[in-house]
């Protein structure tokens, strides 16, 4: 049975395959964090470009770097940045290249009845919501950081995402440095053991828990939460200032976190970062490549590959903002393109222009 | 059965066809005796697909679980630690103090963890108050289908719309759990069992949860969400309820007779010769009982939508849990870390041998039953 | 006179009957007010823009799920292509060649665990069996199709087929194939000829409610199909399906995307009654053809 299906299947792509014979064709997959913005760069990309086809694929993070490891894509996207053994699956930090694509944030969002007006968080505030330790609204420690808001006596139900993704990695991450209670109980990770709550499946999952739960609060994505209206609040940063997400306060904890970027695997934690502006819950999420791109078919195709990411990082970023999302600085941007200036197809260089 | 029966209606064909056919036909015949050759490979083949199906699904679920199985062994039956990441921490002495060692903090690695017990129990308790509110329904809805139902001449649209309900797909159940049963509990019933129970002593354990975090225990009260284990054990009573009913039925339509006749000529009363029918069926019920726990067990999509999903162990009927097929539902598609990956499949496959021991049981009780029964 | 206890005997016989009719009562009440309360919703959230558009993309307008209904229909095709004739093959075995009574036996006992496999397991296998070697095979980052998913749904409709199939074809006497064998029929003359027509009826009911039965699955689709916002007729590709849709709908967070999901069950409920309503009127006729043969 299975090998019928094997047969139609071979089939079936041949005649794809031979009907865009004359496009390049280029697959990339990865993390779910930034697709948004990565599905409007590849149909901003196909207007002027209309000869490259390229098929992102938000399959998780995890499953992009696999992806990469295994050769079946030309390039990965994740936002946790690639560990020790995953750089060492690909060959070593000489054999990769990892930059930058944008920057996102996570958001406290919650549904609270008669609050208008968005809510003051602090880490550690957090931190003790998730880890149980503040189990009501009008808790003295949420009062302390809102003395004018009317808080009711509602029960928190802290909600969470049950599969594994970028977002409660920067989340964990962040809290972490925040509470070391935190982070020896619940630690940090793409999916970590949470005490106590709601599970929810996506983005979406843990937005219906919270819009359908008075008094629920979870963590979600900038972009998600105001493209689908839901009140979140702000955090307090490092430098004891309250912030709220947005594309100003996330680009400015970019720009603060990025002092060690160097070489071909970028990276720099973007959360808690220094500064009055800064929001403390924003991250970097990377686009991985091999630096020898012989994973990928033709030079044409390596050409095509880099055009496009080179593109990303100039006039593509003008999206990001659109889609909420923070652009990079012009800074990080001259180090990723660097980074992938270093990359060539069969020992060659790769040229500049598509 | 009838198999050994249908057995001798099968002479060799080869025997009784040459003599009482003309010969004109013989090419044709010949065609159809390949036909006999083509058939039977068919036939054979396609049955022996059967067979291919389940050893390819345990070899594939015990393939792909041994990592989890190699590590973990049985013990993953009774550990209730589910943790996908590694955590970093400072070491700690019996006392409780962080160790120093040369000035420094010591620190310790807690590898990834997965045990199933927290699903076992999310599971187990789901589908037995699933049980507990079904079974005497459908009991009595069956005994209403087989005893009522025909003298007032409504058994035939009782039991379309009963078998109707058992085609309904539980993404349907899912939906109108999570858009009315949930919202209706948050909104009305929840509100009221905390004014009415919240603070009688004994029942503290339905309204307060006791989390512990780092050795310190706090005792907080549980959102009432509608979304917890007694939401998604509701809808699995629902669910049941149409296979139970009508495999009962099907169950107490073999009781003879004169069983009933005899009982109640004895001046039995009406319920006293139902006894007697229940007492009668009682092993084809209990397989009908077991169907009911076997679809229970491996219910997926209503319970995901429903229950909560957390991983958690919690005496509460109102707290969040997590069943097997759940927690399937809701981290497969994302695990890529291979012992999480293999930590699931190895739920996969105890959640497979539960429902094929309940199905042969069941189907065992019930098909013994209506084979001893006459007429079936 | 009435002893006491005869009095408890006969009000306990009277307080359980009135309990078992409210046993009956509740699950059709039940079902009316699950599908009650569907129906009027999902009235109210059909329209013609749902059965021929496909998902715009803006949450606030989001279009119709045409792309899911199209998928559905394929999926169930595609998979009925394969376990109706494989389903039906196997259910001619069990019932006509009794004689391998030890295959048969065996056979018979697997079809019946294969129907009571949980049906996010299947899709599991599906992923493990289908997804993951066809990732491999074809290079690419990971192949969620169609055709995996109309193979874990062919997975759970071969054993369903093959039982129906086998019971169906026992209904048929004995002395039809006895009487076609005696004139001298071979066996595939006997089993075409004869004892398919005669339980026809019958295949053609289990199959439909197996069809039913699989047009309405969402678990084994999750890992294997997928899904798809996309208009899509290649199997190849990730794949969507009503109850996919549905699913994602349902579970998320914008209302006008809620409207569509309850239309979208609107739709698969009308069509899985459809087919039961269907298949009680045929299996009738076919009892009353029986007797009257």
């Amino acid at each position: 049975m299975s090998r019928a299906i094997l047969l139609v299947l071979a089939l079936g792509q041949m005649l794809v395959s031979l009907a865009g014979a004359a496009d390049v064709r280029l697959s990339g997959a990865g993390a779910t964090f930034p697709a948004p913005l990565y599905t409007r760069w590849v149909a901003e990309y196909e207007k002027t470009h209309p000869d490259v086809k390229i098929d992102y694929r938000s399959i998780g993070s995890g499953g992009g770097v696999k992806a990469l490891i295994d050769k079946t894509v030309a390039f990965g996207a994740t936002d946790a940045p690639l560990t020790e053994k995953e750089i060492a699956a690909m060959g070593g930090t000489d054999a990769v290249v990892q930059f930058p694509a944008t920057l996102g944030a996570v958001v406290p969002a919650y549904n609270l009845p008669g609050v208008s007006k968005p809510l003051n968080f602090t880490g550690a505030v957090l931190a003790d919501i998730y880890l149980g330790r503040i189990s009501t609204w009008d808790d003295a420690q949420i009062k302390q950081l809102n003395p004018d808001v009317n808080l009711p006596k509602t029960p928190i139900t802290p909600v969470f995402r049950t599969d594994g993704s970028g977002t409660t990695h920067v989340f964990t991450s962040y809290l972490a440095t925040q509470s070391p209670e935190f982070k020896g109980e619940v630690g940090l990770g793409k999916q970590v053991k949470w005490p106590l709550g709601q599970g929810g499946k996506g983005n979406e999952g843990v937005a219906a828990a919270i819009q359908q739960t008075a008094g629920a609060i979870g963590y979600i994505e900038h972009n998600y939460a105001v493209a689908n209206k839901i009140a979140y609040g702000a955090v307090k940063n490092k430098a004891g200032k309250f912030v709220l997400a947005s594309t100003q306060s996330v680009s400015a904890a970019g720009d603060a976190s990025s002092d060690g970027m160097k070489g071909t695997v970028l990276r720099a934690d973007a959360w808690n970062a220094a500064g009055d502006e800064s929001y403390p819950i924003s991250a970097f999420t990377y686009i991985v490549l091999y630096k020898q791109l012989d994973n990928i078919k033709s030079a044409n195709e390596a050409t095509a590959l880099l055009g496009y990411l080179r593109w990303t990082l100039g006039p593509g970023q003008k999206f990001a903002p659109e889609m909420d999302y923070a652009p990079l600085s012009e800074k990080v941007r001259a180090a990723a393109n660097a980074a992938i200036s270093a990359s060539t197809h069969q020992g060659k260089a790769i040229p500049a222009n598509p | 059965m009838t198999t050994g029966s249908a057995t001798t209606v099968m002479p060799p064909t080869s025997g009784t066809s040459r003599g009482s056919k003309g010969s004109g036909a013989s090419s044709v015949q010949g065609g159809w005796r390949l036909g006999d050759a083509v058939l039977g490979l068919a036939c054979r083949g396609s049955a022996a697909l059967l067979a291919l199906m389940l050893i390819a699904l345990i070899g594939v679920l015990l393939h792909s679980a041994w990592p989890a199985i190699k590590q973990f062994g049985p013990g993953f039956l009774v550990s209730s630690e589910w943790r996908a990441n590694e955590i970093e921490r400072p070491l700690r002495d019996a006392a409780g103090a962080v160790v120093i060692r040369d000035g420094e903090v010591v620190t310790e690695t807690l590898a990834p963890a997965f045990g199933a017990l927290p699903v076992i129990w999310g599971t187990a308790v789901s589908s037995l108050i699933a049980l507990v509110v079904a079974v005497p329904i459908s009991l009595g809805a069956a005994i209403f289908l087989v005893r009522v139902a025909p003298k007032l001449r409504i058994a035939g649209a009782a039991s379309f719309l009963i078998e109707f309900l058992a085609a309904v797909p539980s993404l349907a159940f899912g939906v109108w759990a999570l858009f009315v049963l949930a919202p209706f509990f948050q909104e009305h019933i929840g509100p009221w069992l905390l004014r009415t129970f919240g603070e009688v002593h004994a029942l503290r354990w339905m309204f307060y949860e006791k989390v512990t975090v780092a050795g310190r225990t706090i005792e907080r009260p549980i959102a009432l969400t509608g979304r917890d284990l007694l939401s998604g054990s509701l809808i699995l009573a629902i669910m049941i309820l149409p296979i139970i009913t009508s495999v009962s039925r099907d169950v107490l339509r073999t009781v003879p007779r004169a069983q009933i006749e005899g009982t109640l000529a004895l001046g039995a009363t009406w319920w006293q010769s139902c006894m007697a029918m229940l007492r009668y069926g009682r092993s084809g019920l209990l397989g009908a009982i077991m169907l009911g726990l076997a679809r229970a067990a491996g219910e997926t999509m209503a319970v995901t939508m429903v229950i909560g999903n957390n991983n958690q162990i919690s005496p509460s009927p109102f707290a969040p849990a997590q069943t097997m097929a759940s927690v399937l539902a809701n981290e497969f598609g994302e695990a890529t870390e291979g012992l999480h990956r293999a930590a699931l499949l190895y739920i996969a496959l105890i959640l497979l041998a539960m429902s094929l021991v309940f199905n042969v049981i069941a189907r065992r009780l019930v098909v013994g039953r209506a084979a001893r029964s006459p007429g079936s | 006179m009435r002893s006491i206890a005869e009095i408890r005997r006969r009000s306990i016989s009277t307080m359980m009957f009135v309990l078992c009719a409210a046993g009956a009562a509740l699950i059709v009440s039940l079902l009316l007010l699950v599908s009650g309360y569907l129906v009027w919703i999902g009235i109210s959230s059909l329209s013609w823009e749902f059965l021929t558009a496909v998902p715009t993309g803006d949450v606030s307008n989001p279009g119709g799920m045409r792309h899911a209904i199209d998928g559905t229909i394929i999926l169930v095709a595609l998979a009925s292509a394969v376990g109706v004739p494989v389903g039906v093959l196997a259910g001619v075995y069990l019932s006509e060649y009794s004689s391998e009574h030890v295959a048969t036996g065996t056979l018979r006992f697997v079809a019946d665990v294969l129907t009571g496999v949980p049906s996010i397991v299947v899709g599991i296998l599906g992923y493990e069996l289908v997804v993951v070697p066809v990732s491999r095979m074809t290079q690419s980052a990971v192949s969620f199709s169609g055709y995996a998913g109309a193979a874990a749904l062919a997975f759970i409709m071969i054993p369903i087929v093959a039982r129906t199939t086998e019971e169906m074809l026992r209904l048929v006497p004995r002395t039809y194939r006895e009487g076609s064998l005696a004139l001298g029929a071979t066996r595939a003359q006997t089993i075409f000829r004869v004892v398919l027509p005669g339980a026809f009826g019958g295949i053609a009911t289990g199959v439909m409610l197996a069809m039913g039965r699989i047009a309405g699955e969402t678990a084994p689709l999750l890992f294997t199909a997928l899904g798809s916002r996309l208009l899509t007729h290649n199997p190849a590709e990730p794949f969507p399906s009503l109850t996919l849709q549905i699913y994602t709908y349902a579970t998320g967070p914008y209302p006008e995307q809620k409207r569509l999901a309850w239309a979208g069950l609107l739709v698969l409920l009308a069509l899985l009654f459809v087919v039961n309503l269907s298949i009680r009127i045929v299996a009738s006729r076919h009892a009353r053809t029986r007797v009257g043969a």
